[in-house]
């Protein structure tokens, strides 16, 4: 009994606890957390090189950074051979074989890696005096041999050609060539021939210059005692040679004199990269960093932010939308806005940008906004220092960007006292709309044509071509090269003269095609079967009928198994341009194909002929010289998805008068497959129940 | 020599994640991790429900819905939820994988509660709606395109999956089919809801700088309410052994240089053979001194990459080992060479130095594991509802620990045959002259 109260008792108390809580709303934060911002502990040595310690030994692991702050440096026609040095250095030393270091490294379940300014190592505490002595041996004596730097040199000419369509590393590299022009540190980048032109000597002369203490510092952090890591660090960096690395002045790049679109033309891209971007002289010791941060938080720094909102969460055209905006102390930076969008979407995603743009320097942010983007950093300050890297990168901070000392410790009074108005000037001073470079980097015949009638607040945007190299090009053209004279008719009618004249053509009621390939280890059979108005396609898996098409007035369905699924209306309208007993014939009664140039297929020139459709849409080549059809691509878009297909046609044969293609080569999504005719029959076993 | 100077046994490292575990009444399993050196918590629920249990005629839901419930909740209105998450200094994220759908917040500690409030509204009364369907529809198709169909080699587990599995669901990608997901109705996704995001089917996790005696109260506050639901039956598969090598190719457009890979079908993530594959795609490839990145990317030059792992799932995993060619290479030269690696693991043991170097990989693999507060939920959540055992956190390194020279050898020879593979040639697409 006395238990049956107790339980009761407790029941109410839950209740009432429960009623407490209300749902409705967003319960209240508590009281802010105190913040407790350790120091490293330092020293230097006589060299120059500084170091820093963090002891904490919550985990029982040890990291070293050695970072060399550095003026940037111009590679020119060498482009690549920091790249190089960087890949070379950490190959073991003088005295110990590449073999030797990396199998011990791996032995000792650590890390080491170099980059060209840089080095980084991590391992568990009990291995670190070791590792931090590997460390200084491969930085202070390394083991350049020429063959590992033919090696490293075939390497990167491979991954720079592997990079060659990748679209968002093209974009990448034009957008910073454009900004900063290619004769700067920052806007240089590296080819296949600039690395040609790099030798071992220009690695070691690299290395002699740059590599050197004079703007070093090593940071070690984890379960180490800080006189422990002291005496080591003197043992084996004091070897390291005192000495200063050149320094160079170079051209201040200016932005574009009226705002732009930059296109470069990518022929495989399914989205286009797009950036809106400008120069900021921005410095971390300058007053208003905080608040340029803020601003661009506001703009375009998250997924909370006003780009994405807008473009992805409003308008669904992209996956993300952001902006960055970086500092240097060295050159001007970037103010960049980007989206990675859909091709159709290109010159609407532009002009939405624009808009958040112009919005920022033109009306205060509100007050939510603020406290919201304050909470941010606040907050990100706060989860930041989870983390013992952060003490360390503080320190170096006010170290290396001449910060005052208390800069970390006021950064959360100095963040919450920031106003609307404070915001308002920053967006204007870093970012605007009147002197931003638009890079587009895309499918340029999907995207050009509205791309060029893109005009913001009433005015028509310039448009400009590039190369991938960021060189000022040609616009790309799709149809200059066609002879006076040549027409959709004129190409239309040479290709019926080509397969046995119009006369023979017109004469047959009905077509049966049927060929055979092979694919996934099976045999795969098309059979077409056409009259003027009908058209029934069956495709055949080693003998058993696997899917069906068929379209005839205003019907147009799929079969599977004994399913019909009827597709979607406006695909039916765009076949209609392709029935026929050839689909040129309804290609030429359509209307609606364009000539839009020629291309090279296999080696023959071909007259390109497109027929437009929403759903589906179709390329037709035409060999120049024979006019027979060399090769058919069609883009398939339903519900959202989009297929490409592509047939090439060889080795044309006579079949009752008839020219029929005795081979296809098809790529039907990833696979590719060679299939042979059959059977071309002409007016005969084709009955209107095969359209059923 | 150095190597001799150094001592290197099993020493112990004195190094454990603390942690308390219940159940709610209504089955929500709930882990709690207290460790107050930072202000900062995280919160993360773990539902069992992946790409795994989708029906075949709707795959992608499990990521689509994942979308889905970050759109609002009856207390949370359309677009705020990222909005609260930032203003409280947070910052969060979901993600979907085969056999589970994740979502976490970190917090700064003062804001433990809003996160709490956060994921009791989403489990307990989301809003889906058109509006939501609709936009994340967009989103979606875009996220496809930027991960699957515009990125270098994009689609290869795609490739890969779909001819190593055969019944089970792992033959699809998380990301779906758009087609399915077009074609979907408001109420498959209601339904979708209704069956899988129920406490019972859930593993709340909260660590970092907590009271534990306060956080019980309001974790039983917040989702106490929630009613439990029908249980979940799961379907099993079981796929026929592959007797026959698979040789399949995929053309990619985004790519200049082709990859060979080749997957191998491995048992679910719990067997300790598939610790044992964790370990030989660690000796293969992990490191510049293992034995395909030393003999193919550095000695004989003929890969610019080369890579080894064992994606480890709860019902059946895949171990995939390939290369990329450099220059004049072919694939079935890289083939050849790879397999000559494979066949001295089966054939002969390990090195005692090699098996050495093998011990200290995991065990720092082990301690790096748990370096955050977000990556310890995660693991604690992971261990619990894809393994049954939270603990693992701390005993796993065990298990890697037990493994024998000879059982390498072993399971290399179980595994790892020719005709129990899918030969997968992922190349660019087919020259075409321009």
């Amino acid at each position: 009994m006395k238990k049956a109260i107790y339980i009761f008792v407790a029941c109410l108390l839950m209740q009432g606890l429960q009623a407490q809580i209300d749902r409705t709303k967003m319960p209240e934060p508590g009281p802010s957390p105190e913040i407790n911002l350790q120091e490293p502990k330092t020293f230097e040595l006589n060299n120059g090189l500084k170091v820093m310690v963090v002891e904490n030994s919550k985990l029982p692991r040890v990291s070293i950074q050695l970072s060399l702050d550095n003026p940037p440096i111009l590679e020119g026609d060498k482009a690549g051979v920091s790249t190089l040095t960087g890949s070379l250095l950490g190959n073991g030393s003088k005295t110990i074989s590449k073999d030797e270091f990396n199998e011990e490294v791996d032995f000792l379940g650590a890390q080491i890696n170099f980059g060209s300014q840089s080095a980084f190592a991590a391992s568990l505490s009990k291995y670190f005096p070791r590792i931090l002595e590997l460390l200084a041996d491969a930085a202070i004596n390394p083991n350049f041999t020429e063959e590992e730097f033919e090696k490293e040199k075939a390497k990167l000419i491979t991954a720079l050609q592997a990079g060659e369509k990748d679209v968002s590393a093209i974009a990448d590299r034009v957008e910073s060539a454009l900004a900063y022009g290619k004769g700067h540190p920052y806007g240089e980048f590296t080819s296949e021939e600039t690395v040609n032109n790099v030798t071992l000597g220009d690695v070691r002369k690299f290395y002699s210059d740059y590599f050197v203490p004079a703007n070093a510092y090593l940071i070690i952090i984890g379960d180490v005692k800080f006189e422990e890591a002291q005496e080591l660090v003197t043992t084996h960096f004091t070897p390291w040679t005192k000495a200063s690395p050149p320094s160079f002045s170079y051209s201040k790049p200016s932005d574009v004199q009226y705002t732009q679109v930059n296109f470069v033309d990518m022929p495989n891209a399914v989205q286009s990269e797009i950036s809106v971007q400008n120069l900021v002289d921005l410095k971390m010791k300058d007053e208003d960093y905080l608040k340029a941060l803020l601003a661009n938080r506001i703009l375009g720094g998250s997924g909370t932010a006003r780009l994405f909102l807008n473009l992805r969460e409003d308008k669904g055209y992209t996956y993300g939308s952001y902006s960055r905006i970086g500092n240097d102390k060295y050159a001007p930076a970037i103010f960049r806005a980007t989206a990675s969008v859909r091709n159709m979407v290109t010159d609407s995603s532009v002009v939405e940008i624009l808009r958040e743009i112009d919005r920022i320097t033109k009306e205060p942010v509100t007050a939510e906004e603020l406290k919201n983007v304050k909470a941010e950093y606040v907050g990100g300050f706060v989860i930041a220092l989870e983390r013992p890297e952060t003490i360390a990168r503080y320190a170096m901070n006010i170290e290396t960007e001449g910060l005052p000392k208390d800069f970390y410790t006021t950064y959360l009074e100095r963040i919450n006292a920031i106003t609307a108005e404070d915001i308002t000037h920053a967006a204007q001073k870093y970012f605007g709309t009147d002197k931003a470079r638009i890079v587009v980097t895309g499918k340029g015949s999907d995207v050009i044509e509205n791309l060029e009638k893109l005009s913001y607040n009433g005015k028509t945007i310039p448009m400009r071509y590039y190369s991938k190299t960021a060189d000022i090009s040609e616009k790309p053209e799709y149809g200059a090269d066609i002879p006076d004279g040549v027409t959709v008719e004129s190409v239309l009618s040479r290709y019926f003269e080509a397969i046995g004249g119009k006369a023979e053509v017109d004469k047959i009621q009905s077509l049966k095609l049927v060929y055979e390939g092979s694919a996934m280890g099976a045999t795969i059979k098309l059979e077409e079967k056409r009259t003027a108005d009908k058209y029934a396609q069956t495709t055949y898996m080693n003998d058993s009928p696997m899917m069906g098409v068929i379209a005839k007035g205003d019907e147009l369905f799929m079969k599977q198994g004994g399913n019909k699924v009827p597709l979607p209306p406006q695909m039916q309208k765009d076949l209609l341009a392709f029935m026929g007993i050839f689909p040129e014939q309804g290609i030429a009664a359509s209307g609606l194909a364009k000539l839009v140039g020629t291309e090279s297929i296999d080696g023959k020139e071909a007259y390109k002929i497109e027929v437009p459709g929403e759903a589906v849409k179709a390329t037709y080549f035409y060999d120049t010289e024979s006019g027979l059809k060399l090769k058919e691509a069609t883009v398939i878009s339903m519900n959202g998805q989009t297929q490409n297909q592509e047939v090439t046609f060889k080795d044309y044969q006579e079949v009752d008068g008839i020219m029929f293609p005795s081979l296809k080569i098809g790529t039907m999504g990833p696979q590719l497959m060679e299939s042979k005719l059959l059977e071309a029959v002409i007016n005969k076993e084709v009955t209107e129940a095969d359209f059923e | 020599m150095f190597f001799v100077l150094l001592f290197v046994g099993s020493m112990a490292i004195a190094q454990e994640v603390s942690f308390e575990e219940y159940d709610l009444d209504n089955g929500l399993h709930v882990i709690l991790h207290q460790d107050n050196t930072a202000p900062v918590v995280n919160i993360s629920v773990f539902y069992h429900v992946g790409a795994k249990d989708e029906n075949p005629n709707k795959t992608g839901f499990a990521h689509f819905f994942e979308h889905l419930l970050f759109e609002g909740t009856k207390n949370i209105k359309r677009g705020e939820w990222d909005k609260i998450v930032a203003s409280n200094g947070g910052r969060g994220n979901a993600t979907t994988n085969q056999d589970r759908t994740y979502y976490y917040e970190t917090f700064p500690s003062n804001s433990l509660e809003v996160g709490l409030w956060l994921e009791s509204e989403r489990l307990m009364h989301p809003v889906i709606n058109k509006v939501g369907v609709d936009t994340q529809s967009e989103v979606v198709q875009e996220e496809r395109r930027l991960r699957y169909d515009n990125a270098p080699y994009g689609r290869w587990r795609e490739q890969m999956f779909v001819n190593l599995f055969k019944k089970h669901p792992y033959r699809w990608q998380t990301i779906g089919s758009m087609e399915h997901l077009a074609g979907a109705t408001l109420e498959d996704f209601k339904e979708f809801n209704q069956k899988f995001y129920v406490p019972n089917n859930a593993v709340l996790v909260v660590a970092g700088d907590i009271d534990t005696d306060k956080t019980k109260k309001m974790i039983q506050d917040y989702f106490g309410p929630i009613p439990r639901g029908a249980k979940i039956v799961r379907k099993e598969f079981v796929e026929d052994p592959i007797a026959e090598t698979i040789k399949t190719k995929y053309h990619d457009p985004n790519i200049q240089i082709p990859a060979i890979l080749m997957g191998y079908r491995t048992p679910a993530q719990t067997e300790r053979d598939a610790y044992v594959l964790d370990v030989i795609s660690t000796y293969l490839s992990d490191g510049k001194s293992s034995k395909l990145y030393k003999k193919l990317v550095d000695e004989q030059k003929q890969a610019l990459q080369v890579f080894a792992f064992n994606g480890s799932q709860e019902d059946y995993g895949a171990y995939i080992v390939g290369a990329l060619p450099v220059g004049e290479t072919s694939l079935a030269d890289l083939i050849a060479e790879i397999d000559e690696e494979i066949v001295k693991i089966q054939t002969d043991l390990i090195s005692e130095r090699d098996y050495q170097k093998l011990q200290n990989k995991f065990e720092n693999l082990f301690v790096n594991a748990n370096s955050s507060i977000a990556g310890i939920a995660n693991s604690l959540g992971t261990y619990h509802m894809l393994y049954g055992d939270t603990n693992l956190i701390n005993t796993e390194i065990d298990i890697y620990r037990s493994i024998s020279r000879e059982e390498i050898k072993e399971v290399a020879n179980k595994y790892l045959k020719p005709n129990q593979r899918v030969e997968l040639e992922y190349l660019p697409e087919a020259p075409v002259q321009n």
